[in-house]
């Protein structure tokens, strides 16, 4: 069993048993009166015990190190996540307009490493096309924000 | 004829044909499955408010996307969706011998064919297994959905272990906000936005949409069309006489593998191509461009795609991830999917299925023509389309509320899927769940309270034993087959 899958179990078991200690606390009830805390507390419990399952047949050997990513693969992947996060943070301060510009701007530069022109072009056409589409024709209440 | 009639007034035969060709157009471009086309649009079906008019669109989408995934396996060697994996093999091979047209009709005419079987099928199945499922009550229910789902872990991957995890998980996640029953609020830790739970669109979205952009950047998609020209779309004689059993076989296969919730496609398309394979006089003809292995898988995906819809429409089980964005969409507009729907709704009912057939006709006529519009479509870089996906999908989920904090649940959901294919969980069994948790909890409490506490009701009312029975089944049968694999693996001396 390689190492990230005894993380992932083990993460997985403290899930369940926190979910399980959360649901209980709800209200349980009984089997003539299920409470609100009744089918999640079972549901945990059954996820702790399969992750337990998941876990058990290795748990006394040693994990291999074998790596999750091949080397750098995760960088975009993660660049991307970056970028949507930021998009969506800006999003409600900036208004559509601008913050889909950064967008585009952003993930051609920093993910894709496009030409400048390519960015320049490609970031202010689809912008401009994207609010057309769904701010003009389609009436989609877009955010506004300082500029528009 | 109610059905046709409905399906075809103008209004819905648009929003039919708009369905399948924008499905066709999203199932093209490779990394986008059915599900993911489905919720990338699914918005533009609650725009139009009325449930027929948005249920035959969202069908359109769903086997255009299945009919698209085809055209990037012949042409550029990638699957389309994962139902044309195998088309690839002998797919591509025929595009690079110059016969990326006969691979290209015969896929889209053989999809027509059996898309048409599955549909006539549809027709009749459907109306006395909806008769059967009236019986059902409570703990049925229940037993049902706990088979549907052991049927989507037991089929989805290779880990049933695995799939059972992500179904559990999936429930959990339908647990957020608030009971249905008492109204106490469960697991939201005090924030609003937990208050109403998960959306499904934004969780749909993020695991299949963003979470695949997410999966796709790992490596630079680097493609190359076999071929830019497309001629002779037709079969001639001589195609049709190796293909058409190859049709046959993979249209009957793939509508009694639709038919199980968790089979779908997928296994559909798989299991046809064994079987063609293996009754070939020339097996060693596969592989090296065989048109049998394109005419049989993609067949069967077809025929899968319209069978799928039975367990959704008759018991309200969707099958697989795509059909269960189609389910939400429906609950959505205050239609519930179940035995009671053809009672209900005729209208709905029958309106589907008739566009269905329509649909077919249509994606034969259009899409035909338009393979070369598909294959321009597939030289835009996918470096400017990913940012184009995931602000349609921003754009989608934003909409639903007009609030932004969906948009940043989206993401966060992407995430997660991304992290959960890179640790081999299968995403299929979450989403289903998730679905279908809230009925799942329903049952169980209604169950529970008509017997007063006594959980033996599920066990002897004879339609919910013998769904457990199966279960059980599955269970000690998977079990069997790890102890003999760790055997095989470690021979005892």
């Amino acid at each position: 069993m390689r190492r990230w899958e005894r993380w992932t179990a083990a993460f997985l078991i403290f899930l369940g048993v926190g979910a399980a200690a959360l649901a209980f606390r709800m209200g349980f009830g009984g089997l003539r009166h299920p409470g609100p805390g009744f089918f999640p507390f079972w549901l945990s419990a059954i996820l702790a015990f399969l992750s337990f399952i998941y876990l058990f047949p290795n748990l006394g050997s040693h994990g291999s190190a074998g790596s999750l990513w091949q080397k750098g693969a995760w960088v975009r992947p993660s660049l991307a996540a970056i970028v949507m996060f930021g998009y969506t943070a800006l999003m409600g301060e900036l208004g559509f307009f601008s913050s889909t510009f950064l967008l585009f701007l952003s993930w051609l530069t920093f993910i894709e490493r496009e030409k400048w022109k390519t960015i320049g072009l490609v970031s202010l056409l689809g912008t401009f096309c994207f609010y057309l589409v769904f701010g003009v024709f389609l009436k989609v209440p877009l955010p506004m924000g300082i500029l528009f | 004829m109610m059905g046709f009639s409905l399906a075809l007034t103008p209004t819905n035969l648009l929003f039919g044909l708009i369905g399948a060709v924008l499905g066709t157009a999203v199932g093209v471009l490779p990394g986008l499955g059915p599900a993911a086309t489905i919720s990338l649009l699914l918005p533009l079906s609650y725009a139009i408010g009325n449930p027929i008019t948005s249920i035959i669109m969202l069908a359109g989408i769903y086997y255009g996307a299945m009919y698209g995934g085809s055209t990037t396996s012949i042409l550029l060697n990638i699957p389309g969706e994962a139902a044309s994996v195998v088309t690839c093999i002998d797919g591509y091979q025929m595009a690079k011998k110059g016969r990326a047209g006969a691979a290209l009709g015969m896929a889209a005419i053989g999809s027509f064919i059996a898309g048409t079987v599955g549909v006539i099928g549809l027709t009749f199945v459907a109306p006395p297994l909806s008769a059967f499922a009236l019986k059902f009550g409570p703990p049925e229910y229940f037993s049902l959905t706990i088979l549907g789902l052991m049927l989507a872990t037991y089929l989805s991957g290779k880990s049933i272990l695995k799939g059972m995890i992500m179904a559990v998980l999936g429930l959990l996640l339908a647990t957020v906000g608030m009971d249905p029953v008492t109204g106490n609020t469960r697991y939201t830790f005090g924030l609003l936005i937990l208050e109403d739970g998960f959306d499904f669109l934004t969780l749909g979205m993020g695991l299949f949409g963003i979470g695949e952009i997410l999966s796709t950047l790992e490596g630079k998609l680097k493609a190359e069309l076999a071929t830019t020209k497309i001629t002779n779309l037709w079969p001639t004689l001589k195609d049709w006489t190796i293909s058409k059993w190859s049709v046959i076989r993979g249209s009957g296969i793939g509508f009694f593998v639709g038919l199980l919730p968790g089979g779908g496609a997928v296994i559909a398309s798989l299991l046809a191509y064994a079987v063609e394979k293996r009754v070939s006089k020339e097996p060693q003809k596969f592989g090296q461009g065989a048109l049998e292995g394109v005419a049989a898988p993609e067949s069967a995906n077809n025929a899968a795609a319209s069978a799928s819809f039975i367990p959704m429409l008759t018991l309200g089980i969707p099958g697989n991830p795509a059909i269960a964005m189609i389910f939400a969409a429906l609950l959505i507009q205050g239609v519930t999917p179940g035995p009671l729907l053809l009672r209900e709704h005729p209208d709905l009912f029958w309106g589907v299925i008739a566009s269905m057939y329509i649909g077919n006709v249509l994606l034969l006529v259009l899409n035909l023509p338009l393979v070369g519009l598909w294959v321009q479509m597939l030289k835009v870089p996918y470096s400017i389309l990913a940012p184009v996906i995931v602000l349609i999908c921003s754009i989608g989920v934003y909409s639903m509320k007009n609030d932004v904090s969906d948009v940043m649940m989206m993401v966060i959901f992407g995430v997660v899927g991304y992290v959960l294919r890179k640790l081999q969980f299968e995403l299929g069994p979450l989403l289903l769940a998730f679905v279908l948790g809230r009925i799942l909890e329903r049952s169980l409490r209604q169950a529970l309270l008509i017997s007063r506490g006594d959980v033996s009701i599920f066990f002897t009312r004879p339609i919910s034993a013998a769904f457990l029975a199966v279960v059980a089944l599955m269970i000690l049968a998977s079990i069997g087959m790890v102890l003999y694999k760790r055997r095989k693996a470690n021979p005892s001396p």
